[in-house]
């Protein structure tokens, strides 16, 4: 029974990595643009028509489009991407340059949010309908529609310009030779202020889910039942409402956790910090194909396996889709 | 205990991250290091006397600070008595790993470039070219054979010495590796570069080239022989280590997306440069940038600051502004090949209807010069005077269009031609704010003369595509009117006027507008070969007439350069006409500059 179903699954998923990865291939193809300026330099226009065809068999821009796409395959399963047109660098180091750091904050806030949003959540719908609940609601609506940019110039002008207490920019102070703990600090310092933006936007999604999640659980029936039987407020709590709520909770956070890897254009841009998401960024307004088509690739393969870490935790959580 | 799992596995992720950035980190510094160690015992040990004979330039009290460790940093806390110059300079994007095959950005990315390397010429602060690793350059009467005597002595920072041989290679090395399309550029029309010995040596070009000292002499760097005669991809070559060049910076370390640093060349051949260590910082916007200098934790952007700061940023304490003139441009293009921009009176009319004091004032407050008509500079020393430069006149633009039977025949407010409204679409790069600006005011002054328009924020990839499919003037325009600049080495060389105006798109290859004048031809072709600069300043003249009278473009305005330091800090800056502030220039002892 149970076996069916993987491979069942296993089949689902392989048809969501073809068309995903055929997707990041064509999608910076037909974006209108020429990445010849990015390859060459601005002066490619005075170079003469033989010097500009060389270079454009040079990166292989010149095969047919089936060729290309084969190509890419074969780079996904050799694990080697080229060379950026941009900055002509191995695209699989450019890479791993910056997922650390994407990782560092986007890791670091998934996990502030997400203590944050599951306890608040969990009081406002505690106090359902209280003066307490409805402003915390309120609040987090608010916080919600911040630009995610706004609030990050807030913060640097705020904390870095004002006070002067945090670094304005990047992830470690530059050419400054810290060694030990002195170096972890100043990386720690670095990630203070992107990671509070990043917790502060990403708090109220997880507040919502955990707040609905747990008002319709708390209506159930079983709950009643629980609390008939004398079960305290406490065994209540954790031992029938929080068990049953998480699964909607771990959902969200697995997504999101997917979509970590693909960091945040705007807080790194903000902040200058050296991650993924500004990578993408540069390699999209500039049509760097190879560092999109990496990239890419790897932003499906981390939502592909958290929604897989999802599947495979729900029926742990919750015994009622073990049989389904 | 559900609880525990829920987080023991996000807790797990950020203990990883952690991990990971600590090792990657850790990575990071310890290959430049060992770069740097590598490179070092080459550098130091070579011999230092050599230098004092040879430029009048070596300031030899700079040289002896200069001690054989090559730490330069606050821990080490060097002996010497003069306390190291550090300078931190603020860019906004990365620059690759900076050699002339992966340098990225016209500016700033070519001027750093040239910290590492250098050329036979180079641009004085009033932007004429002097020789540089040239100790003498000569021409032939006809303009054809360029002959270069180099300074004797100079070396690589690997210490091998700079000859006429190196100065051969890098040519042919160029011209058969387009990719570094720059120099493929300056060197295109070089038919032989024939070595006579050591040190001189001739290039003989294909036909005349009076701008041959600008347009490369003074814009290709030498690279050496020895290090790239083995390179087969230049672009993807792995050195190994850091470049070498010949310039007066070392790149030592590079942290991707974060910084890049520098230290002074303590051989270099005009004296070792006043700023020992030069620390790039990479932010990803301006905005960013201009934080930084207020927080201190920059003393210099490298790139020019928008128009609304420089007074702000003037006014903080140790900041200071320089100022000068860029020859960047902005301009209206439109598709004269095409109805209605074919007839001359609708260019005449769009031109009379710029109110380019304006948009001087609004958009750029005040930091811009108002535009030529004839393309040139008024401050640039082959301004035709007789060109009027505030020609603002919507009324005889009105005119202009009524006579030449553009009515407004069903009373809209809109002319037509042939039958339909003269609506047009203005197609512009969302991400140049003081560009859009214009597009909008441009609007407004168009409407006052019936023409209707609409402003297109695109990104710049389709705003390229649109104006220079695929860089090529050969595949035509797709667009009718695009807001348009060039940088400045275009309008600084004026003998570059050809490429934007010659009908031939062999010659004309910047000529985005499909403009043709048959004696704007010709007067091209004269301006190749005449070998006297007063006849090239009549010719021109002329062509400066032309542009005004025949308007292949509408040229709005030149922005000025302004560029913020911590004068604190470091404050010897040198601003070269045209190029601004980031160059060697600005970091050699004032007597090594030219």
């Amino acid at each position: 029974m149970t076996r069916r179903i993987d491979l069942r699954r296993v089949a689902q998923y392989g048809v969501v990595v073809v068309v995903a990865v055929t997707l990041n291939f064509l999608l910076p193809r037909l974006m209108p643009g020429n990445p010849l300026a990015l390859i060459a330099g601005v002066d490619v226009g005075m170079l003469t028509p033989d010097q500009r065809a060389e270079i454009v068999a040079r990166v292989g821009l010149d095969a047919p489009m089936w060729q290309q796409y084969l190509r890419y395959w074969g780079d996904i399963f050799t694990g080697d991407f080229g060379f950026s047109f941009r900055s002509s660098r191995p695209i699989v180091d450019m890479i791993l340059e910056r997922l650390p750091w994407t990782l560092l904050i986007t890791g670091l806030s998934l996990l502030v949010s997400a203590v944050v949003g599951v306890l608040l959540g969990a009081i406002s719908a505690w106090r359902r309908g209280t003066k307490g609940d409805l402003s915390m609601l309120s609040g987090m609506i608010s916080i919600e529609s911040l630009p995610s940019f706004w609030l990050g110039m807030v913060l640097v002008s705020l904390f870095a310009v004002q006070w002067g207490l945090l670094p304005s920019f990047g992830a470690v102070t530059p050419a400054s030779d810290l060694e030990g703990w002195a170096h972890v600090w100043d990386i720690i310092s670095h990630a203070i202020l992107p990671v509070t933006a990043l917790s502060i936007v990403g708090t109220p999604g997880v507040y919502m889910t955990m707040r609905y999640s747990m008002l319709e659980t708390l209506g159930e029936d079983y709950i009643r039942t629980a609390r008939a039987k004398g079960a305290g407020e406490r065994r209540v709590l954790f031992g029938h409402v929080a068990r049953n709520t998480i699964a909607p909770v771990i959902t969200v956070l697995a997504i999101r956790l997917g979509f970590a890897f693909g960091g945040t254009v705007i807080i790194e841009t903000v902040f200058s910090y050296p991650g993924l998401g500004r990578l993408v960024f540069e390699a999209v307004a500039g049509r760097d194909y190879p560092v999109m088509q990496a990239a890419f690739l790897v932003f499906t393969a981390a939502i592909l396996v958290a929604n897989l870490a999802a599947d495979l935790l729900y029926p742990l959580i919750d015994p009622r889709s073990r049989t389904s | 205990m559900q609880r525990v799992k829920r987080f023991k596995w996000a807790i797990l992720l950020v203990v990883l991250a952690l991990v990971v950035v600590g090792c990657g980190d850790d990575d990071a510094e310890e290959e430049p290091v060992a770069t740097t160690a590598a490179e070092a015992p080459a550098t130091t040990p070579a011999p230092e006397p050599a230098d004092e004979e040879e430029e009048p330039a070596t300031a030899p009290a700079e040289e002896e600070e200069e001690p054989a460790p090559e730490t330069t940093t606050t821990t080490a806390a060097p002996p010497p008595p003069p306390e190291p110059v550090t300078v931190r300079a603020a860019i906004t994007g990365d620059e690759g790993t900076l050699n002339p095959y992966t340098y990225i950005s016209g500016f700033p990315g070519w001027n750093i470039l040239m910290l590492q390397y250098d050329s036979l010429m180079q641009l004085d602060a009033a932007g004429v070219p002097q020789p540089w690793l040239a100790s003498s350059v000569s021409v032939s009467d006809d303009l054809t054979e360029w002959s270069v005597t180099l300074v004797e002595g100079v070396t690589f920072h690997d210490g091998e010495p700079l000859t006429s041989d190196d100065v051969a290679f890098s040519v042919e090395f160029y011209t058969t590796n387009p990719e570094a399309s720059r120099f493929a550029r300056d060197f295109r029309g070089v038919a032989d570069v024939v070595v006579h010995d050591d040190y001189s040596v001739t290039f003989v070009l294909e036909s005349a080239n009076p701008g041959f000292d600008v347009v490369a002499l003074a814009d290709a760097p030498i690279i050496p022989r020895h290090i790239w005669e083995s390179v087969d991809i230049p672009s993807e070559h792995d050195f190994g280590g850091t470049n070498i060049g010949s310039g007066p910076y070392i790149l030592t370390e590079i942290a991707p997306d974060q910084s890049y640093r520098f230290a002074a060349n303590p051989n270099y051949f005009r004296g070792a440069p006043a700023v020992d260590e030069l620390v790039l910082i990479i932010f990803a916007d301006d905005a960013g940038a201009q934080a930084a200098i207020r927080t201190g934790e920059v003393d210099v952007i490298f790139e020019r600051i928008p128009p609304e700061q420089i007074d702000l940023l003037d006014a903080q304490d140790p900041l200071d502004v320089i100022l000068g003139p860029e020859f960047a441009t902005q301009m209206i293009n439109y598709d004269a090949s095409i109805r209605p921009f074919d007839d001359v009176a609708v260019r005449q009319a769009i031109n009379l209807a710029m109110d380019r004091q304006d948009i001087v004032d609004t958009v750029y407050l005040g930091a811009a010069t108002v535009g030529s008509p004839g393309w040139i500079h008024p401050g640039h020393s082959v301004y035709n005077p007789g060109i009027a430069v505030d020609v603002y006149d919507p009324a005889a633009a009105n005119a202009l269009l009524d006579g030449a039977g553009y009515a407004d025949s069903d009373g809209d407010g809109v002319r037509e031609y042939d039958g339909q409204p003269m609506s047009f679409e203005i197609i512009t790069n969302a991400s140049d704010s003081l560009r859009l600006r214009i597009a909008e005011l441009t609007v407004e002054m168009l409407a006052a003369i019936g023409i209707e328009t609409e402003v297109l924020p695109v990104d710049t990839a389709v705003w390229e595509n649109a104006v220079w499919p695929g860089f090529d003037v050969n595949n035509g325009r797709n667009y009718q009117i695009a807001m348009w600049g060039w940088s400045p080495p275009v309008q600084a060389d004026p003998l570059r006027l050809p490429w934007l105006v010659h009908s031939s798109l062999d010659r004309g290859f910047l000529n985005l507008t499909g403009y043709g004048n048959a004696e704007m031809d010709e007067l091209s072709e004269a301006l190749a070969v005449e070998p006297d600069p007063a006849g090239r300043k009549a010719i021109l003249g002329r062509m400066q007439e032309i542009i005004a009278e025949d308007l292949p473009f509408v040229l709005l305005l030149y922005p000025d350069g302004a560029y913020v330091y911590d004068s604190s800090v470091y404050a010897d800056w040198e601003f070269i006409a045209g190029q601004g502030i980031v160059s060697k220039l600005s970091l050699l002892a004032p007597s090594a500059r030219p």
